[in-house]
């Protein structure tokens, strides 16, 4: 093998893209040839360098956010389906399927009581939607002491708002939502680049109820009642971690309740 | 609506999320670009989800993206060039106490991306779906559109340049 034949082969020596006869020419070349050694050393360090060093990015909240909504839409499929495939898709899918697939918010229908299945439902919505642009935060900060008081007035309870940037869990802010028929609190924090949104409202039942998880649509739904508050925490961001955070957003601070 | 084959899109398109993205990020070096052209794959990726057959969905929806990322570049050319820049939340909230090592990793990773971001969109492209999507030689020309020959002296190519920015093909004394 000449020189050149060598630096023509040598990138796919490198991605080992070559049939096992070429490689065992390049490989006896490169093992009489300085030159092409020295070549040989540099495109191996560069592409190691860009493999260790070139960031793999990863898709934003927000981005996922928009993608699922966009495709919970009516219209996200219609231009690639016909009709007489819709209608046979219908009469394939089995009965639960179909109450399955009729709305995208009914999962957990059987074995939940129906309230429950609406709040988690609203929750989820509410979460979905406050990542969209400008739809998170009606006051922004990362002080409890500017969060806390700022729902005076505009709700009639006083959500927790314990401090936990110690443990990754930097607070963003607050706003008020529209949940089950009602105006509640919903306290923002950040871990990482994901969001989790804490829900709260006083309770008809007053009975504590322990953390339970529950998936939906790529979202961790986290729900429990302590001292006459239901509470929820949704996000994208793995089980156990948003399980870590109730834990300590539970430890930290018990929700004042009603006023 | 078929909601049946939108939830085998998301079960078959949806976990390639972070390489599409990735991808566009590097092409359109700008974030919020890469958003609104990955959330336009996505949507168009389900339309032309009828004439995917099981192959890699991953190299076919890195496909839609990067002619996605062609286009909406042909349509704002020259409109901006925005340097690539942490903008994350999180990533305000660093240890304030980042150690000389790390400081160093840094600047050599913005140098790093740097060196990709002033490469020719063509040559960028190769490097990205080798380096880091880790496509073979066969992917990356059907990505493309261009044959393997193309790809391999594009590769080839932009690995001499990137090797030139960051000082690797400098002669060692040894």
């Amino acid at each position: 093998m000449s020189c050149a034949d060598c630096r023509d082969a040598m990138n796919a020596y490198v991605d080992d893209e070559l049939m096992p006869d070429e490689r065992r020419d390049v490989q006896a070349h490169l093992a009489s040839c300085a030159d092409c050694r020295r070549e040989h050393d540099v495109l191996a360090a560069t592409s190691r360098t860009l493999k260790e060093g070139l960031v793999r990015h990863r898709a934003p909240d927000v981005l996922k956010a928009r993608i699922r909504s966009a495709l919970a839409q009516p219209t996200a499929f219609d231009q690639s389906v016909p009709p007489p495939k819709r209608s046979w898709l219908r009469l394939a899918a089995a009965g639960v399927m179909i109450a399955a697939a009729s709305s995208a918010l009914t999962f957990g229908a059987i074995r939940r009581p129906p309230a429950q299945r609406t709040a988690t439902a609203d929750v989820l919505t509410s979460h979905i939607r406050s990542l969209m642009p400008g739809h998170l935060l009606d006051i922004a900060s990362t002080d409890q002491h500017n969060v806390k008081p700022w729902f005076n007035g505009r709700l009639d309870l006083s959500p927790s708002v314990p401090r936990l940037d110690s443990i990754g869990f930097p607070l963003l802010g607050g706003r008020v939502d529209y949940v089950s028929g009602r105006s509640v609190a919903a306290v923002v924090y950040g871990r990482r680049q994901h969001i989790i949104n804490v829900f709260s409202w006083p309770s008809s039942d007053a009975a504590p109820l322990a953390p339970s998880v529950s998936t939906q649509k790529g979202y961790h739904i986290v729900h429990w009642r302590n001292e006459g508050m239901e509470m929820w925490a949704v996000s994208d961001l793995n089980a156990g971690e948003l399980e870590q955070f109730v834990a300590r957003f539970e430890a930290s601070e018990t929700p004042t309740g009603a006023r | 609506m078929a909601q049946r084959e939108v939830e085998r899109f998301e079960r078959i398109v949806l976990p390639h999320l972070d390489d599409a993205y990735t991808l566009a990020r590097y092409l359109l070096r700008d974030e919020h670009d890469a958003q609104d052209v990955v959330q336009d794959a996505v949507l168009r990726a389900l339309r032309y989800f009828d004439g995917y057959r099981d192959g890699d969905a991953r190299a076919w929806l890195l496909a839609i993206v990067r002619n996605c990322c062609l286009t909406w570049q042909r349509r704002h050319r020259g409109d901006r060039f925005v340097v690539p820049f942490a903008d994350d939340v999180a990533e305000h909230i660093t240890d304030s106490r980042e150690t000389d090592t790390l400081a160093i990793e840094r600047s050599e990773r913005a140098m790093l991306e740097r060196a990709i971001a002033s490469l020719p969109t063509e040559f960028r492209e190769v490097i990205v779906l080798r380096e880091i999507e880790e496509l073979s030689y066969k992917e990356i020309s059907d990505v493309v559109g261009v044959p393997m020959g193309t790809v391999m002296s594009r590769l080839a190519r932009a690995r001499k340049r990137l090797a030139s920015a960051l000082g690797l093909d400098v002669q060692e004394a040894s």
